[in-house]
């Protein structure tokens, strides 16, 4: 009985890491497609959603399965329900990532407008975060989540930031407004990506300790 | 952990058969009307642990306890302790169903009688409301004259219960009650330890895990004679503090 438990909890985290590493290349491709105007790497991204999709829906089959059949407890059932709360936020960084790479071909029409650098640095920023998510909740390392949470305030800032230069730009280039339109639902979007990293960061913390730490980012037992 | 009224409290508890020594240094409260499910692999100690609590462990030639366990706040292995009575206030419940060849009726007066009380209208009164108590009387109400050894695996375990609660006791010792049971016959004497904790403080003795985590409020766990870890069963199945307990619950033992 055990021997079937362990061997289905092997390919959930199996399929877990592959739909984590699938996202994370979606991200980092969808920043490097936007940063170059790359409409070829975009479009892959794009395109490599709906794998990303089929992924979530089996990792939900085998945590059902694993739930209905092999009556997990303790690190068992709390790493089951953290996966099945990570590939929800995953599918939609998945989302978020292709919804840039859409943003970036309508972009690339028209000449670059001066904070895309910026943006490509926020995106950098959004895709570090998921990195550190990724890697604490695999090992599974609550420090590191800790961390995540401390970057996604940063974030936030960076956010609010490019919004306000955005904003101040659109007053004095009518012409841009367009193109400024699709900019602030980047940084929107990227700011996103930073809260659901956030969120697989503290599913982290809740394998691993068993806490729920969601809006609140401290370890104190609740 | 909650705290609720304490009804056993057990001190430094060691037990030994002969030369060897099958409980280490137990300590640890049974709430009243909780069900505390006792854990473990085989010859962990846990159903001797359970045998200590009404002192069935006296029977047992060569045997020797140390520590104490505390009823209501009197020691039960002060000498003075009457055990005949002690064993009337905790009743056992044990693995295999054992009625007595006698009909149903007699088997949940036996212990009445074995009483002294000879009020014929009582003690039917009584065989009534026990095997009520126990959800067997729809099923034999009618036929309380036949004999017990005719009833199923399941009916027969419920009027051992039944035969238990007659006499009134203050806590039900249960060694793997349900391990001879098919899963509905199980499932009725699930639903009955939930009702039964209204009036009594239960422990039960259990390999199967669902099952104490189904039905208990505190789960202890025992190794090689050690109560390793006890806390709620909810802590105990979500986030053990120790490492043996949660290799043993996952399946990730030795």
């Amino acid at each position: 009985m055990y021997r079937h438990l362990h061997e289905e909890l092997e390919k959930l985290k199996t399929t877990s890491l592959k739909m984590a590493s699938e996202v994370k290349d979606s991200l980092k491709n969808c920043i490097v497609a936007f940063q170059k105007m790359d409409t070829d790497l975009a479009q892959e991204v794009i395109d490599r959603d709906n794998l990303i999709n089929s992924l979530e829906v089996e990792i939900d089959k085998i945590c059902l399965r694993l739930l209905a059949l092999e009556g997990p407890v303790a690190s068992d059932l709390r790493f089951i329900l953290g996966c099945m709360r990570a590939s929800i936020d995953l599918e939609r960084i998945g989302d978020e990532a292709a919804n840039i790479a859409e943003a970036t071909i309508v972009l690339s029409l028209k000449p670059a407008l001066p904070f895309y650098i910026e943006l490509g640095r926020m995106g950098e920023k959004a895709l570090e975060m998921l990195e550190y998510a990724l890697d604490s909740f695999f090992k599974p390392d609550p420090e590191i989540a800790i961390d995540v949470c401390k970057m996604d305030s940063k974030v936030d800032l960076l956010n609010d930031k490019i919004i306000k230069e955005i904003i101040a730009y659109m007053i004095k280039e009518t012409p841009a407004i367009e193109r400024s339109v699709y900019c602030i639902n980047i940084a929107r979007r990227f700011e996103r990506i930073g809260d659901l990293a956030t969120n697989i960061a503290e599913s982290s913390v809740f394998i691993a300790k068993g806490i729920n730490i969601k809006h609140y980012c401290q370890f104190d037992n609740r | 952990m909650k705290q609720n009224e304490i009804k056993i409290k057990i001190q430094n508890l060691n037990f030994f058969y002969g030369e060897k020594q099958a409980l280490f240094d137990i300590s640890m409260d049974i709430f009243k009307n909780q069900v505390t499910a006792l854990i473990g692999p085989s010859g962990c100690g846990k159903s001797t642990f359970l045998r200590c609590l009404n002192r069935m462990n006296d029977l047992i030639p060569n045997s020797k306890v140390e520590g104490a366990v505390y009823f209501d706040g009197k020691n039960i292995y002060d000498p003075q302790v009457d055990v005949v009575s002690l064993r009337r206030k905790v009743g056992m419940v044990f693995q295999k169903p054992n009625p007595f060849p006698k009909s149903i009726f007699e088997n949940v007066a036996y212990g009445l009688k074995v009483q002294g009380i000879k009020d014929k209208y009582l003690i039917e009164q009584k065989v009534e409301e026990s095997l009520k108590m126990a959800a067997l009387w729809d099923d034999v109400k009618d036929r309380l004259g036949e004999s017990a050894m005719g009833l199923s695996g399941g009916q027969q375990q419920r009027l051992c219960i039944a035969r238990a609660i007659a006499v009134e006791p203050e806590v039900l010792l249960m060694d793997e009650p349900a391990s001879a049971l098919d899963p509905i016959a199980t499932k009725k004497i699930e639903e009955l330890i939930f009702e039964l904790k209204k009036n009594f403080t239960i422990v039960i003795v259990t390999h199967n895990m669902q099952q104490a985590a189904r039905i208990s409020d505190y789960t202890g766990f025992f190794f090689m004679g050690k109560l390793i870890e006890v806390d709620t069963t909810e802590t105990i199945f979500t986030k053990p503090g120790k490492k043996e307990t949660e290799d043993y619950i996952t399946g990730r033992f030795g």
